[in-house]
């Protein structure tokens, strides 16, 4: 599964330019699947049929956070926007990577005395940074990275044995969770597998999935935060490799109690790890599904992150392959 | 244009009716469908070349207030509908409810402010002043609940215009516009003049559910920034450069294809047209996208300064512009 993780990670496609990571999920999925559609906004629907005329969706979303190129001036320095919900923080000392162009820069900040610097670092914004791409002119920035061009961080998946860690396991960790479920199982119900896009901007992608196919009920399948690391968030209990997390509630939705008993449940019976969550922030694609159409009984299953929205985001993997046994025994159980 | 009429007139978000019915007289008869919705917005068809679908839309409401209580000396609380900065309202003209009445938003002469002049007002401190000195005296002329415009007579000369609530009534003025310009449209193509855009795209979203088109096109009047003591580097679009084209903003990417169509159209036709740069603010393109099963959408802006304030000023050339390649691409096949 590593080498999935792997493998759909070093892809960088932020939100609103998910083309690139679409074409990799189809392919590794379109000899295991019955059908599927790219609908009008890019999410990428695949499915497989059941024995069941009920229909489960799964959900994870294929885009990454990430910037975009707003302003160049004479000298070729890039002014950026945020895509999503990344720091100015994480990106001092970042490298970008433009895909389109195949371009890299690194991060500047602003400052013209040491004392600058420091008070820029202190109330850092996207105002006090810029990308320096090493171009000499306006003319060559902007050749290379006209305006409107869109960037994730530079950084390479590490493999640290059960701890792995890239720029992208959110959510591309939830991908990777459904295309092997997907593969693996043999489902009772008719299973929908969305890979959503524009999920760091607003939950954009799932709502419509959801109305297109009008499941019986969802999972949304995302990364959350965790609570493992010196003074790590308090009033929460999350670890890594203690298993994959049912989601009991986040800051954007309350899960149907119903699923939520079901996947515990499920994995009480088969023997597999996991643990609740309770989030104090953040919110995933299922609340934008809960809420479609006359309402869709929705739930998240959740993969402990660390350092989430940072370019190095760590997760166990065995959380990832616990995940796919839970789903799997999940849509394979006869109801 | 009919930028002069449409910036006079009070249309505050929830309070469109009039803004609706100078729009429904000018361009009835000029249409193959009027119809207004039970939110109340606006829709007008007229037919193209093929039987597919899109949707244009312009919202009619503005920024402004609501009286929200009426004190003993007459004085009028009120509490902002939309985005607003209370720095730029105190000392302005203003009317209110359904009979106009004229009113100052009131504050402390100079004479009498210390260091409290470094601090931006309050709206709990603000007030407005109709002239009256005893609360049964406002009664008679207002009620809470009325809304309360800003009052401004627009002006303008060949290159500039200023007044008010052109964010986006420049908007409904390029859609009326097209409506009676005989173009050759390719789509069936929808106008929407959209309702409560201000307080959070609430008006859109219905009228793309009823009328489910292939695509998009929000015409928007945004910020500039252009003003002369901003960084170049930090403005959003200046005025006099054309058409601005949005990538991304609050909570929706633009679709990438349509994106991309727009900016070859403009080069194409020799149009001038500016990116965008900044992504903060949102527009009914958010609540159009995620409407039934997805709509991909679109944004072009008229660049103006000062906006959500009680005066704003555009430049005339990026409104026709605007006009000329939001025409020319009403005749072609999108690309998606």
């Amino acid at each position: 599964m590593k080498d999935l993780v792997r493998k759909l990670t070093e892809i960088n496609s932020p939100s609103g330019r998910e083309s690139r990571i679409r074409e990799v999920i189809l392919e590794e999925l379109k000899n295991s699947i019955d059908g599927y559609e790219v609908d009008k906004l890019g999410n990428l629907i695949v499915w497989k049929n059941g024995k069941s005329d009920k229909k489960v969706l799964l959900d994870a979303h294929m885009d990454e956070i990430g910037v975009v190129s707003s302003f160049i001036d004479d000298k070729g320095f890039i002014r950026i926007e945020a895509i999503g919900g990344i720091s100015a923080y994480n990106l001092i000392g970042s490298r970008i990577t433009f895909p389109e162009s195949g371009i890299e820069g690194v991060v500047g900040i602003e400052g013209e005395t040491p004392q600058d610097v420091q008070k820029n670092l202190k109330e850092l914004n996207f105002d006090k940074i810029f990308v320096d791409i090493g171009a000499r002119s306006r003319e060559e920035a902007e050749k290379l990275v006209p305006l409107g061009t869109f960037g994730v961080y530079s950084a390479e998946f590490v493999d640290l044995g059960r701890r792995i860690v890239s720029k992208a396991m959110d959510d591309r960790i939830g991908c990777a969770v459904l295309i092997e479920t997907i593969k693996m199982s043999n489902p009772y119900y008719k299973l929908y597998g969305a890979f959503s896009v524009q999920e760091e901007m607003g939950l954009v992608g799932a709502s419509v999935v959801a109305f297109n196919i009008n499941p019986d009920f969802a999972i949304a399948l995302d990364v959350t935060a965790w609570s493992d690391t010196p003074k790590g968030y308090k009033r929460m209990s999350i670890e890594l490799g203690k298993g994959p997390a049912i989601k009991i509630k986040d800051n954007a939705s309350i899960s149907d109690r119903d699923i939520v008993e079901r996947l515990r449940n499920v994995a009480e019976k088969n023997g597999i790890p996991y643990q609740i969550e309770i989030l104090i922030f953040g919110g995933t694609d299922a609340a934008a599904i809960q809420r479609t159409s006359s309402g869709i009984p929705s739930g998240t299953l959740s993969i402990p992150c660390r350092y989430v929205h940072s370019p190095h985001e760590m997760i166990d993997i065995e959380d990832a392959e616990n995940a796919v046994k839970l789903l799997k025994a999940l849509v394979e159980e006869e109801r | 244009m009919y930028l002069k009429e449409l910036t006079e007139l009070f249309g505050v978000s929830g309070y469109e009716k009039k803004v609706r019915e100078y729009i429904r007289e000018k361009i009835k008869g000029r249409v193959n469908l009027i119809e207004e919705d039970p939110l109340g917005n606006l829709i007008a068809m007229k037919k193209g070349r093929i039987d597919k679908r899109l949707l244009i839309c312009a919202h009619m409401d503005e920024v402004g207030f609501m009286v929200s209580n009426i004190e003993d000396d007459g004085r009028l609380s009120i509490i902002s509908i939309g985005g607003i900065d209370p720095r730029a309202i105190i000392g302005k003209k203003v009317i209110i409810g359904e009979k106009e009445i004229p009113g100052i938003i009131g504050f402390k002469a100079i004479h009498l402010q210390k260091d409290e002049i470094y601090e931006p007002p309050k709206m709990e401190n603000i007030k407005v002043d109709i002239g009256v000195t005893k609360k049964s005296e406002a009664e008679n002329k207002v009620k809470i609940g009325d809304f309360v415009a800003f009052s401004v007579e627009s002006k303008s000369n060949e290159r500039w215009f200023s007044g008010k609530a052109l964010d986006d009534r420049c908007g409904c003025s390029i859609l009326m516009d097209i409506i009676h310009r005989d173009i050759d449209l390719y789509y069936d193509t929808y106008f929407i003049f959209s309702v409560q855009e201000e307080l959070g795209l609430r008006g859109a979203g219905v009228s793309a559910e009823r009328i489910a088109p292939d695509l998009a096109i929000v015409i928007e009047t945004t910020t500039s920034g252009d003003n002369p003591e901003f960084p170049s580097d930090r403005r959003s679009t200046e005025l006099g450069k054309g058409p601005a084209i949005t990538f991304a903003h609050s909570g929706y990417v633009v679709d990438e294809r349509l994106f991309r169509w727009i900016i070859d159209v403009a080069r194409e036709n020799g149009i001038p047209y500016q990116i965008k740069r900044r992504t903060v603010g949102g527009t009914d393109a958010r609540r159009i996208a995620t409407t039934l099963a997805g709509i991909p959408s679109a944004v072009i802006s008229i660049p103006a300064r000062y906006i959500h304030s009680p005066m704003s000023i555009i430049n005339l050339e990026d409104y026709s512009n605007t006009l000329k390649l939001v025409s020319i691409l009403l005749t072609k096949e999108a690309r998606l």
